[in-house]
């Protein structure tokens, strides 16, 4: 073809540097993405929160534990925006603070579970035969158990505290994650680019890494936003019935436990922890409902 | 002269993809004679599909979108009448065997039932009669009737297309499109579908649109032939002409590129580069950029329908005696 | 004709599934010689695929042998299995499904380098760039996905991550069956080109008899898991024996308005593998079935000068 050898002469070629370098194959989804007006606007509200847990000190008007007796149960004013508590602690420094916990609870469960479920369902899928159903049979059993219980029974194995809550609510949503790779990997393992490698003599470790997962990439993306969100909850839910971080930390749902004998006279106590909680899983549904939308190649027009 | 059933002027289709439009029929016009079957020839893009879809009114609005022309069958015009008349048409008059005899059954419906369903809608006939009829019709196809109980799963590739092709001649239809009817199908089982669409067709004298790239499957059935490229018909021709007379450079290019089993080539000689980016059609004769007789005229000017003996036309500069008599007198070399 | 490559001795392949065992690939034997092009045919399910990918060991086989060079591959372990990698390729049907999708074609035609540790690192990238001049692709869309091109492009890459590791035969499966008939014959000429410049033998699996025989030196007709004729590609055109090759023959289309010899159309479907007819397998369909076919299976045997067939009629 004479166009070929006309132009790869006129083609400056890095001949040094054997670098391929990778055009992000992620671009289009985040074109679409930002179509979806409601999933933009969520992904704002998750930003700002990256952001208030990142500059809580320089943010946050008092301390989170600062008590001041001759204020308590204040309702929101020019001083404290959101009103104090029963020990005069500002609600809505304690909020601010508070984001950090649930981010890292969310974001540190869910990291876990996705590498440890990731590799159960990839080995699995790929394996078959016994292996498959050995690891399955396990997964079958912690899906049996309801999600929040489960936490709650490993909790009560491992004691209180920021990172028991965190393997507890990891462990819980393992099978979720060994499943939807589990899925993916056997939809892929079939398909002729994994015979080619074969082919080509790769290893199976090397074709699990290279060629299976980064094509489950998109569905465990998705399934990781919306877990985030179920993370954030149930830590937050293990906190409220006294299991998961204990006072004084400023964690939601130990702040939506605390205010709970105030209710009728002081409603700010538990309103603007409850809305934190509540505005911060909405907008982390929604965006995940968004990234489905936009990885999802059925919608592509 | 044959009395005319389907007559297409000048229909453009255009689809729209992330704000470009695509031009996938182009200021198409051909007609089909009672009982004959016309074959439409081309690769992948060329808006063979297109046509046949724009003929029933059956492109997806949007994206799609019938820009003009005129459709004339029975004394209407098809593509300016009301759905509701439409509807009465599809799969009554004008029918269509698809390509994928997989996806085009419903697998929830006996095929019996899906036959009669058919008959159902458009005739004036109980249930009862619509099953016996649908009987029937399977015995015409070469399938026994008492396998219309049976479940699209049931049947082999080739029994599924037969049943597509029952379902399509349910309501003796006066036009058939079949859209790469055999394409799916193995070489036995295709010779076995070709005979039985022939057989059918002079039975029922129903006149054929069939959608194909192959050359080989036009030579068996068809009566005239239309070579398409990039959303237009460049040549035109009853099989005689087109065979014999191969005129365009695409047609000529399209018959080099086949191998055949007849005599022994060493090397094919194919047509050079690519398909054009239907958003991107090139200017002048759309085939130009990969032309090997291209002119200077082949860029700036598209080339009209020139005619040449009996029914053959072909839409090229090289026949256009204006042009190549102009390059004549300027005394021009012929190719760039 | 010189040496045989590879040599195929009453190769089996059956599928169990549940109770049900398919007899994909049922007691074939063949050899092909080294720089020839040995055509297999036969319809969808016949087996041709999988006695593709038995050669290949990329499907392990029931029973048999399959000896490259002389040597039983299926008596190699890992690790020399990987090494013989190195021979022995294959180019895929779907140009769209054989590449995968998340790597760039730069990565997909290095990947055999790096796997076999060919040349050192930092020529890599310039071998890549060569391979896809050598294959016609521009060397501009070294970091492009699979998706940005077409089919006769992707094919293309496919063919050059065969050559990458300098094979010595092929498998090519279908190669050009999903292309359209000018960009099949690019492909097929550059086939060709790449044969001679590195001398390669290909074993061309395809249905398409007319593109099967512009190919190849020698054919082998299957049908249902076993060889039922196997000639020089003219031989077989036009001394064929097999009543299956001769309705197989007569069924392809053929472009011309010239007198078409008188049509054989085979009544009925291909029976299922899973449980093939008895004797001859192919006497439910065969027009001149005697009773014997029922019962005997016929046997591969010599009946002209390297011309085999598979019938008690011949």
């Amino acid at each position: 073809m004479s166009t070929n050898t006309q132009v790869s002469n006129e083609l400056p070629l890095p001949a040094a540097k054997p670098r391929i370098k990778k055009k992000n194959p992620y671009i289009d989804i985040w074109y679409r993405l930002l179509k979806n007006k409601l999933a933009v606007v969520s992904l704002g509200v998750l930003v700002l929160l990256v952001l208030t847990a990142l500059l809580a000190d320089v943010i946050a008007p008092y301390p989170a534990n600062e008590q001041n007796l001759t204020n308590i149960l204040q309702a929101p004013n020019a001083l404290h925006w959101l009103g104090t508590d029963a020990y005069g602690r500002d609600i809505l420094s304690r909020i601010i603070y508070g984001s950090r916990i649930s981010l890292q609870v969310g974001f540190v469960a869910v990291t876990f579970s996705v590498t440890l479920g990731g590799i159960i369902g990839a080995i699995a899928g790929f394996y078959g035969g016994s292996t498959d159903n050995i690891l399955m049979r396990f997964m079958d059993i912690l899906l049996a158990i309801p999600g929040i219980l489960l936490a709650i029974a490993i909790v009560n194995v491992l004691g209180p505290g920021l990172v028991n809550v965190m393997i507890a609510v990891g462990i819980a949503s393992l099978p979720t994650y060994a499943r939807i790779v589990r899925a993916s990997v056997l939809s892929i393992r079939d398909q002729e680019f994994v015979e080619a490698s074969r082919a080509i003599g790769e290893s199976n470790f090397s074709i699990i890494r290279r060629n299976v997962l980064p094509n489950c990439l998109a569905p465990i993306i998705v399934q990781a936003t919306l877990g985030v969100a179920w993370a954030i909850l149930s830590a937050a839910g293990l906190s409220f019935i006294g299991l998961g971080l204990q006072p004084p930390t400023p964690e939601w749902g130990a702040m939506l436990s605390e205010g709970r004998q105030y209710i009728y006279e002081a409603y700010w106590v538990t309103t603007f922890p409850g809305i934190a909680i509540a505005l911060v899983v909405l907008a982390l549904n929604i965006f995940g409902d968004g990234l489905r939308d936009a990885m999802d190649p059925r919608l592509k027009q | 002269m044959k009395e005319v059933l389907i007559e297409v002027k000048d229909l453009s289709v255009q689809y729209t993809s992330e704000g470009k439009e695509i031009k996938a029929v182009n200021n198409i016009s051909f007609q089909v004679n009672k009982g004959e079957t016309l074959g439409i020839v081309g690769e992948t893009g060329a808006g063979k599909t297109t046509t046949a879809l724009a003929i029933m009114r059956l492109i997806q609005t949007p994206p799609g979108k019938i820009r003009n022309g005129s459709v004339q069958f029975d004394g209407k015009d098809l593509l300016q009448e009301k759905e509701s008349v439409l509807r009465k048409v599809r799969g009554n008059k004008i029918s269509m065997i698809f390509q994928d005899p997989m996806t085009s059954l419903n697998p929830v419906y006996t095929v019996g039932d899906q036959i009669a369903e058919v008959i159902w809608l458009h005739e004036k006939v109980s249930k009862t009669e619509a099953r016996k009829k649908a009987g029937s019709i399977l015995e015409l196809v070469g399938i026994p009737a008492e396998r219309g109980s049976e479940y699209p799963h049931e049947f082999s590739g080739g029994m599924k297309q037969r049943v597509g092709i029952a379902i399509a001649l349910a309501c003796n239809p006066q036009l058939l499109i079949a859209d790469e009817p055999t394409t799916a199908l193995d070489v036995t089982i295709q010779a076995q579908v070709l005979r039985l669409m022939t057989n059918l067709k002079e039975k029922l004298n129903t006149s054929m649109i069939l959608i194909t790239h192959d050359l080989g499957v036009v030579s068996e059935v068809c009566d005239k032939v239309a070579i398409m490229y990039a959303g237009e018909i460049v040549e035109y021709g009853t099989l005689e002409e087109i065979f014999r007379n191969p005129s365009h450079p695409y047609t000529q290019g399209l018959f080099n590129s086949i191998p055949n089993m007849n005599k022994k080539v060493r090397r094919l000689t194919p047509i050079v580069g690519l398909m054009p980016d239907p958003t991107e059609i090139p200017s002048g004769c759309s085939f130009h950029p990969r032309c090997p007789k291209a002119m200077k005229e082949c860029k700036s000017m598209k080339p009209g329908n020139i005619q040449l003996n009996g029914e053959h036309k072909v839409s090229c500069h090289l026949f256009d005696e204006t042009v190549v008599r102009g390059r004549v007198e300027t005394n021009e070399p012929s190719t760039p | 004709m010189s040496q045989a490559l590879l040599e195929v001795n009453n190769l089996v392949k059956h599928f169990t599934t549940g109770t049900q065992t398919v007899k994909a690939v049922d007691g074939i034997s063949l050899s092909i010689n080294q720089s020839e092009t040995l055509g297999l045919v036969g319809e969808s399910g016949c087996g041709k695929s999988t006695t593709g990918r038995l050669t290949l060991r990329l499907i392990e086989s029931t029973s048999g042998e399959i000896n490259f060079e002389g040597q039983n591959i299926n008596d190699f372990n890992k690790r020399n299995m990987k090494k013989m990698r190195k021979e022995m390729q294959m180019i895929f049907q779907d140009p769209y499904a054989s590449l995968d999708p998340r790597q760039t074609i730069g990565e997909t035609i290095m990947r055999p380098l790096m796997v076999h540790q060919i040349g050192k690192k930092k020529d890599r990238y310039n071998q890549v760039l060569e391979l896809m001049e050598k294959v016609g692709l521009d060397p501009r869309w070294v970091n492009r996905f699979p998706h940005e091109l077409d089919g006769g492009r992707r094919q293309r890459v496919g063919i050059a991550r065969a050559l990458a590791v300098n094979p010595k035969y092929i498998v090519c499966d279908e190669p050009v069956s999903a292309l359209d008939v000018s960009i099949q014959a690019q492909v097929l000429n550059l086939m060709q080109d790449i044969q001679e410049e590195f001398n390669l033998t290909y074993l061309f699996i395809s249905h398409d008899l007319s593109v099967v025989k512009h190919v190849s030196d020698r054919i082998a007709v299957m049908y249902l898991g076993k060889i039922v004729e196997l000639a020089e590609a003219e031989e077989l055109f036009h001394n064929t024996q097999h009543p299956y090759t001769k309705a197989l023959l007569s069924a392809v289309p053929v472009p011309t308005l010239e007198e078409k010899p008188h049509k054989i159309v085979l009544e009925g479907d291909v029976p299922s593998p899973k449980n093939p007819p008895s004797g001859c397998r192919f006497h439910t369909r065969c027009p001149f079935a005697e009773a014997r076919c029922k019962v005997e299976e016929p046997e591969l045997r010599e009946v002209g000068s390297e011309h085999f067939v598979a019938c008690h009629l011949v």
